[in-house]
């Protein structure tokens, strides 16, 4: 196969995203929106196509071993792999946490019943005699 | 595992659960026909999140749980088991806050578990065909998911695995406390008490048509209603978590 070479603008194009985009990223990470685990996740969409661009033999030589036509199909491929990981691992503790505020709510409203009894028993302890 | 059957306690203590969502119009009377029946029975109304004035009504005639968001019938159904896992109650009693469930029927369901002590007791609308009837593709959907848990769990015949009318002995109270379906709660907490070696019997009783509301379950959502849930119940039977 005869390799295409990315021209200049082309990896200017894609590693100025990748550093704006890392660079927000990095912000909200500090910042405390996303974990440590979101931030290499969401990373990874500046991280592949720089890669990409950067390394285009190295590119090739993925593509040819890994059978496919063109490296465009590849890296889109590699993207698909990583947000279906992302997006597994965000269900997974989606429905954990989902699970967890059902409990909570229930303990709460429980609590709030048991609290409203024993208040009502104190009130009717103090009642003067008739 | 647990034991088909459990001790029956000579005088138990009942415990009505009573799951409402915006039931303001109807969970009154009900709470006056259950005092009406006259048996000790403690009712506690679970208000799911109500944004009417349900939790307000229900508390000058019984207890009641107010849950800050609504959790759907199967978190609060389960609220209310573990009200009574905790403050020991020998049997639990589900009926619909929404006058469906005639409480006089209450009483045909303890004579069932008197006479057969089975962990769990669904009042069937199908084993009499009496009293009101529902819709003909309901009563297919209803036939095709007890079809399914009959064929895939060992056990009693069901014929009504989506009345919410049912009655839990102490055991299977323990069990659902500790982890209840939150998706199609009725069918699919079946499938689970089947699993976990719960035995289950049906008696006979009569329902009536909603007094308020709309079924959630109109136009195509009964076919989605339906792959959904067999998917449950195949997922019930291909898991060992008990």
């Amino acid at each position: 196969m005869p390799i295409a070479l990315p021209n200049t603008t082309t990896v200017l194009i894609i590693s100025a995203f990748a550093v704006v985009y890392m660079l927000i990223l990095l912000r909200k990470t500090l910042q405390g929106k996303f974990d440590l685990y979101d931030f290499l996740m969401l990373s990874m969409v500046a991280i592949i196509p720089a890669g990409f661009a950067l390394f285009p033999r190295l590119t090739y030589w993925l593509t040819q071993i890994s059978g496919v036509g063109f490296p465009f199909v590849l890296m889109f491929g590699v993207l698909f792999l990583v947000v279906f990981i992302f997006m597994h691992n965000m269900t997974a503790r989606l429905h954990k946490l989902e699970r967890q505020n059902g409990a909570l709510i229930q303990e709460h409203s429980l609590l709030a019943l048991e609290l409203k009894a024993k208040e009502n028993n104190r009130s009717e302890d103090n009642k003067p005699d008739a | 595992m647990y034991a088909p059957t459990a001790p029956v306690v000579e005088k138990p203590r009942i415990l009505l659960v009573i799951p409402c969502y915006n039931e303001e119009t109807s969970i009154g009377d009900l709470l006056g026909e259950i005092a009406a029946v006259g048996a000790e029975y403690h009712p506690l109304v679970i208000d799911d999140g109500s944004s009417d004035s349900t939790g307000a009504v229900a508390s000058a005639h019984a207890q009641v749980v107010r849950l800050i968001e609504n959790l759907g019938i199967g978190g609060a159904v389960q609220t209310g088991l573990k009200y009574a896992e905790r403050n020991g109650f020998d049997i639990c009693i589900q009926i619909d806050g929404d006058g469906q469930h005639d409480p006089r029927e209450i009483s045909a369901l303890l004579d069932c578990y008197r006479q057969q002590p089975h962990n769990i007791v669904i009042g069937s609308r199908f084993l009499d065909n009496a009293g009101f009837r529902s819709t003909a593709s309901r009563r297919l959907g209803s036939k095709l998911i007890a079809s399914a848990l009959n064929i895939f769990f060992a056990g009693n015949r069901i014929t009504d695995p989506t009345s919410g009318m049912r009655l839990l002995d102490r055991r299977a109270i323990n069990f659902f406390a500790r982890r209840y379906p939150l998706d199609f709660p009725e069918p699919i907490s079946l499938a689970w008490a089947k699993r976990a070696g719960l035995t289950i019997s049906e008696t006979p009783v009569e329902m009536r048509a909603r007094q308020t509301g709309e079924s959630s379950i109109e136009g195509f959502k009964p076919i989605a209603y339906m792959i959904r849930v067999l998917g449950y119940i195949l997922l019930a039977r291909l898991s060992n978590k008990h």
